[in-house]
């Protein structure tokens, strides 16, 4: 087991806009160990949705290099990149993201579908998890039967199923009220506890005390809370 | 996991159900409507073949005209004589020949009574010979041939019927006929031919109401008219032969074409400089009657076919609005592991099973409205009234446009959904996970 769980390099990340080039990231470095829980703060501009990205190997650096869970993924090509972000990341968005015309266990499974696997391992892990977030009694109903909170803890079920190296909390809480809000803080806290590394990219201030370590970022370069 | 992808492709349609369906429907009403148009066009190309089958399948028209590819027949002046019909009955490959005299009759009397006269207008009269009952395909319900030289005729069953059904005309009856050069000749009937199976609507040439022997009613009056000319030759303006067999039709054709132009027959003294001796078979009738109703079902079935494209353009349509609806979808499974091949598959699926599900149901409801298009086409038919209303068009399905049609649709939903799939394919997640 590496160390690290994620390790960057003087990572850059430049946006072609028309004529002019944008710098989102600017030589980043930064190591995350695992049962690390990570809050990247900054506000909108600082380059922390790029880094998340990249990250979250949705995107990929111009120049440095990213190493999730020993993958270096600057060298991989979409397909490889896409098993990657399946097997290795779990993502938890503001707007839950959630699948419409999918109750709660097909929801939850949907991560388990592009990996492969039987139907009936799906639904049995999907089943776990939702009794895990506390939504046993919900397994059937689509997201637009459910309130945000609830919506959030099927996202967290369905970041879990691939039992992925790291949870990528996208402002987690930005749809909720204090209170849900606070809810699934707790449940992320926990969720740490049991030894899943979390990073959590957000704005909110206040959210910072469920970190056990705080990155800011401000026009792409970060700086180290302590 | 194809499986898992197929079958999340059907719960998506399910979700989207009146899009799905609307979507079907373009699809459908394509199919039927290639399926409709090929079964009427099928239907009514069989029902006109029927109505052209003038003569037996070995049956030729021998007369005057212009040649070429495309010969046309003229009925024009009296040139073939007794000698020819002897002669070119003896060619090899003709079985029978029959003239054909046209006696011109404007009234048919009966005698009601001593001093009580009925009187009917003319029917076509043939002065002919037995051979033509066979070479017409013509058969006798009752009584016999007519001898040569005596007063005798065969009538036709609608013959049999002009002075009302009620009075019926029997064999063993006598009319009289009024030519047109004045003269009533009085006639026996001696056979009453069956009425036609298929009563044909083209066919007035092939189906006389009265046939006569030549002797007396045609030489008769071709002596009194034309003799002076011919020095009271008789002869015939067109003649029928038959061949010995089906594949004997062709050779039939030549021997008759070489024996007339050459110098040993009657007709090549008779006919004019500029017309040329014409031999029509049937099988050449009904291949001129395929070749025009080819080309009215490949242009009909072009219009179906547009319809059927249209249909794939509603596809792509759709599929194109949903894909960029579910945009943000499409970035959430990209999130969480999906590959680039699997939203390809996933959006292919959804349009190849409308083209599955439109071509099948566009099949079952092709087939039943097939039915009620040549139900209507007969109902027409027999408002038409005459000898249309005669004949029935039956319902005859174009097996392999089932197959066309449906595999067409399927292909059709494919390629309309290449091109969303794709779109949805190659999607940047970051961007699709941004949209609104």
């Amino acid at each position: 087991m590496p160390e690290y769980v994620i390790e960057i390099d003087s990572l850059t990340k430049i946006y072609k806009t028309g004529k002019t080039d944008f710098k989102a990231l600017n030589n980043v470095d930064l190591r995350i160990r695992k049962r690390d829980f990570v809050a990247i703060m900054g506000p909108s501009g600082s380059g922390k949705s790029t880094l998340m990205n990249i990250i979250g190997c949705l995107d990929r650096p111009t120049s440095g290099t990213v190493v999730i869970d020993g993958e270096n993924i600057s060298t991989v090509n979409d397909n490889q990149l896409a098993i990657i972000r399946g097997r290795k990341i779990g993502f938890i968005f503001q707007k839950f993201n959630l699948m419409p015309s999918m109750n709660a266990v097909k929801n939850v499974a949907l991560p388990m579908v592009f990996l492969g696997g039987s139907k009936a391992e799906r639904d049995q892990r999907a089943f776990d998890l939702l009794e895990k977030v506390g939504l046993t009694n919900w397994a059937t109903h689509l997201p637009s039967e459910l309130s945000g909170g609830q919506q959030q803890r099927i996202a967290i079920a369905r970041a879990l199923i691939n039992t992925p190296a790291i949870i990528l909390a996208d402002e987690p809480t930005g749809n909720l009220d204090t209170k849900t809000g606070e809810q699934i803080m707790e449940l992320l806290v926990a969720l740490n506890r049991e030894g899943k590394t979390i990073l959590l990219v957000t704005h909110a201030i206040a959210l910072k005390r469920f970190a056990n370590r705080v990155v800011n970022m401000l026009d792409g370069e970060v700086t180290e809370e302590t | 996991m194809i499986g898992d992808i197929f079958t999340m492709a059907l719960e998506t349609m399910k979700s989207y159900k009146i899009r799905t369906f609307l979507t079907l429907i373009g699809v459908i009403i394509g199919v039927a409507s290639v399926i409709m148009v090929t079964t009427a066009g099928n239907s009514v190309s069989t029902f006109i073949a029927e109505q052209w089958n003038l003569f037996n399948p070995t049956g030729m028209v021998i007369g005057l005209g212009t040649g070429g590819d495309v010969p046309q027949l003229s009925i024009r002046s009296v040139v073939f004589t007794t000698n020819d019909v002897e002669n070119i009955k003896r060619l090899p490959s003709i079985k029978n020949v029959a003239p054909i005299g046209v006696v011109p009759v404007n009234k048919i009397l009966r005698r009601d009574g001593f001093l009580n006269w009925q009187s009917r207008p003319g029917e076509t009269m043939y002065a002919s010979t037995e051979a033509i009952l066979e070479i017409l395909n013509m058969e006798l319900e009752e009584g016999t041939m007519f001898q040569e030289g005596k007063n005798e005729v065969v009538i036709s069953k609608n013959v049999a019927e002009v002075f009302g059904s009620d009075q019926p005309l029997n064999v063993g009856d006598t009319i009289y006929l009024r030519r047109v050069d004045g003269k009533t000749l009085e006639a026996k009937i001696v056979g009453i031919l069956k009425q036609s199976s298929s009563y044909s609507m083209f066919n007035t040439l092939t189906t006389p109401g009265i046939i006569c022997p030549e002797k007396p009613y045609y030489s008769s009056y071709f002596g009194s008219n034309a003799g002076s000319i011919l020095k009271r030759v008789v002869a015939y303006t067109i003649l029928l032969a038959e061949a010995a067999d089906t594949k004997s039709v062709l050779e039939a054709q030549n021997e008759i074409l070489s024996y007339l132009e050459g110098t040993g027959s009657d007709a090549s003294q008779y006919k004019d400089e500029n017309s040329d001796f014409v031999v029509i078979t049937q099988q050449y009738i009904l291949d001129r009657v395929e070749k025009i109703m080819n080309v009215i079902r490949t242009y009909i079935t072009a219009i179906a076919l547009i319809s059927l494209l249209i249909g794939g353009v509603g596809i792509a349509n759709i599929m194109f609005a949903t894909v960029t609806e579910r945009t943000r979808e499409i970035g959430t499974m990209m999130a969480v592991g999906a590959k680039r091949r699997d939203i390809l598959q996933l959006f292919l699926y959804q349009s190849m099973v409308i083209g599955l599900l439109g071509g099948l149901a566009g099949c079952v409801l092709g087939a039943s409205g097939s039915w009620f298009v040549v139900d209507l086409l007969n109902n027409s038919i027999k408002n038409l009234g005459g000898a249309f209303s005669t004949g029935e068009i039956q319902l005859t399905y174009a097996p392999e446009w089932f197959l066309i049609a449906s595999i067409v649709g399927i292909l059709i939903g494919v390629a309309a959904g290449v091109l969303p799939a794709r779109k949805a394919a190659k999607m940047d997640p970051v961007e699709a996970l941004r949209w609104e």
